[in-house]
């Protein structure tokens, strides 16, 4: 059955603002989207563009927005995704500047990548081994998720955080600093966490759109793994190792997040700037009726709750 | 996976649902900052027909920020309360907030399947005479709103019509993302709010917005991130009509109302007063709406509300 691929056309060096075109494709709609775009482009138009290598989820390259949200064009059948009116629309991908149709300038994505010294770095050198430098299958199990990372930036693409603040390193980078930190035959953890850290690793908003990535990656919990990392180091004097660690105390203490102790603990008790800053917010919620309260009271039996930290040996803010 | 433990199908009919009485944990938002949260969920219990019994010792479902610090210790927190749910003969646990909700029955998931994190935390729950059987399902009220309740019995409560209010639903992250843990509706096209909405008689605002994250959680992280991305949501919620925004988190809810005066200078004023769940479904329902705490928000829903002849100005 015939269906409409709905097009965003563009040229940077022509173009001052993008057009859409709308190609009826002949062909069945099983066939994957990136089919429909070779479709289009050998049958109908030579001059749509986009990136695509491997059509077989291996190299990452076609990643674009499908019908508004992000994915692999070669991974993605067009019966999924099909509108009510017989059409899909394709988009670059959003969080880039676009260049030519489909295609993106990726420069951002890779340098915050690069930044990361996204290569081995051992203790010894080469010529001190013998033969290669073994690890443990279990020690390696933890890698392999990472390892099917394929660069494709849909995460990037799909971070919402990076969408208001491009200084955030995005979840990619944050995994591929996992894949190195947790990596036994490295000897950079420290100077890793730290590279992580100044890129706004504690930026992540915990909100799992990378949860979507077609390669299964899962970068969230590599981003938990790194920020528990960089406590480990010693890195604590930010707002989000304090905020971490002050909202363990507060739930040790009295079974509750306190929400006063907790901003204050985040801030900085000291810290008269950053607490004039949050003022204004705080100020808001008070004049709604709203202020959260002061003190607050422990939740029953909150002695079982300090012995499942005790015994875990759960950081706590001291 | 263990071979001994109830599996809770997502979709099977809980003891707690046939009994109308199912345990309740409300989560610290809505017993701090949000106390309004709290009191309009118990008058929506009231009006329903439903028991809800607050789980009083129970702790903080780890807020998605106790795994930054400790791999362990969210999990045993959260089995402990299930434990207290289970000893009361309840095997529901409904929670009011998005972030309690994808926490909850992610440490669950992680109970269930794994028999060696069911043992680390029945090995430290039994040093206070506690144990956790497996059998406890973690919903939102949401969720019952629509499988336990049903949106045709809901539709036919209704006594005060939202009369086409326009409301953007906004889902907050941890109620629909990551999918292997709530997996309740489609996370990338859910309906649950705007069926909700349309049943209340509202009209249900759609935008792109309405699954992206409110930034609560980076709020003190760097100065001015989250408020972008409150305002981002909400221009396009208000360039699509919405007149208010309707949401099962009071996290989001924080977020939304508390930070759209600050978004306003890059994004431009949208003032739209945000609703929690049960409020709007209390209201419609014919609570008294002096009783719901609209009062307690930064956005006033006060002249809106009037105007749809739902309350007087004055209680909002």
């Amino acid at each position: 059955m015939p269906f409409t691929l709905d097009i965003y056309r563009y040229d940077q060096g022509v173009d001052e603002v993008p057009h859409r075109d709308r190609v009826e494709v002949d062909m069945p709609t099983n066939q994957t989207v990136l089919d429909a775009l070779e479709w289009a482009k050998s049958e109908k138009d030579g001059s749509i563009t986009f990136r695509r290598s491997c059509r077989s989820a291996i190299c990452g390259s076609c990643a674009m927005n499908i019908n508004g949200t992000t994915g692999l064009a070669c991974k993605t059948p067009v019966d999924t995704v099909l509108r009510s009116d017989n059409s899909v629309a394709v988009d670059p991908m959003p969080n880039f500047q676009p260049m030519k149709d489909l295609v993106v300038h990726m420069d951002p994505f890779w340098d915050k990548y690069t930044r990361l010294k996204p290569y081995l770095q051992p203790r010894d050198n080469d010529s001190d081994n013998e033969r290669e430098r073994r690890v443990s299958p279990e020690d390696m199990k933890k890698l392999v998720a990472v390892a099917n990372c394929v660069m494709c930036a849909t995460c990037y693409a799909l971070c919402p955080v990076v969408s208001v603040d491009p200084a955030f390193a995005g979840p990619a980078a944050i995994s591929y600093a996992f894949r190195f930190i947790e990596d036994v035959r490295d000897s950079k953890r420290k100077e890793r966490a730290a590279q992580i850290s100044e890129d706004y690793l504690w930026l992540c908003a915990h909100c799992y759109a990378c949860s979507y990535c077609p390669k299964h990656v899962d970068p969230q919990d590599d981003i938990i793994a790194v920020k528990r990392a960089t406590i480990e180091e010693g890195m604590l004097d930010e707002p989000g190792p304090r905020h971490a660690l002050v909202v363990a105390k507060t739930i040790k203490k009295t079974g509750m997040l306190h929400e006063t102790e907790v901003i204050q603990g985040t801030v900085g008790r000291f810290n008269i700037k950053g607490l004039i800053k949050v003022a204004p917010f705080g100020l808001r919620l008070a004049m709604a009726g709203k202020m959260p309260p002061m003190f607050l009271k422990p939740v029953p039996k909150v002695d079982e709750i300090k012995l499942i930290f005790d015994t875990l040996e759960a950081p706590v803010q001291a | 996976m263990t071979a001994t433990l109830e599996q809770p199908s997502l979709k099977r009919r809980s003891k707690s649902a046939q009994m109308r009485k199912y345990g309740f944990f409300p989560g610290c938002v809505a017993k701090e900052s949000c106390k309004e949260l709290f009191t309009s969920t118990m008058l929506l219990a009231e009006r329903l027909g439903i028991e809800l019994v607050e789980l009083t010792a129970a702790s903080c479902c780890g807020a998605s920020v106790l795994n930054d610090t400790n791999r362990d210790v969210a999990r045993v927190l959260n089995a402990r309360t299930y434990a207290q749910a289970e000893a009361l003969g309840l095997d529901d646990v409904i929670t009011i907030c998005s972030t309690c909700t994808g926490h909850m029955r992610a440490a669950n998931k992680e109970l269930l399947e794994s028999e060696t994190h069911m043992g680390q935390a029945n090995a430290i729950l039994g040093k206070f005479g506690a144990k956790y059987n497996g059998g406890v399902m973690v919903r939102h009220l949401l969720w019952l709103l629509i499988d336990d309740i049903g949106l045709d019995a809901l539709k036919a409560m209704v006594v005060k019509p939202l009369n086409g209010l326009k409301v953007a639903p906004f889902y907050g992250c941890h109620i629909i993302r990551p999918e292997s843990v709530n997996g309740w509706e489609s996370s990338r096209n859910p309906h649950s709010l705007e069926d909700v909405i349309t049943a209340l008689g509202g009209e249900a605002i759609d935008y792109a917005g309405k699954t992206r994250c409110c930034g609560f959680h980076i709020q003190l992280e760097k100065e001015g991130t989250a408020a972008n991305m409150v305002g981002q949501n909400m221009r396009m919620a208000k360039d699509r009509g919405a007149e208010a925004v309707l949401t099962p988190c009071p996290l989001c809810h924080l977020a939304l109302d508390g930070y759209q005066a600050d978004s306003a200078a890059r994004w431009g004023r949208t003032d739209l007063p945000t609703f929690h769940l049960p409020q709007l479904v209390a209201l419609a329902l014919g609570v008294d709406p002096s009783l719901l705490g609209l009062n307690k928000h930064i956005n006033s829903p006060g002249m809106l509300l009037q105007s749809r002849n739902l309350a007087p100005a004055h209680v909002a």
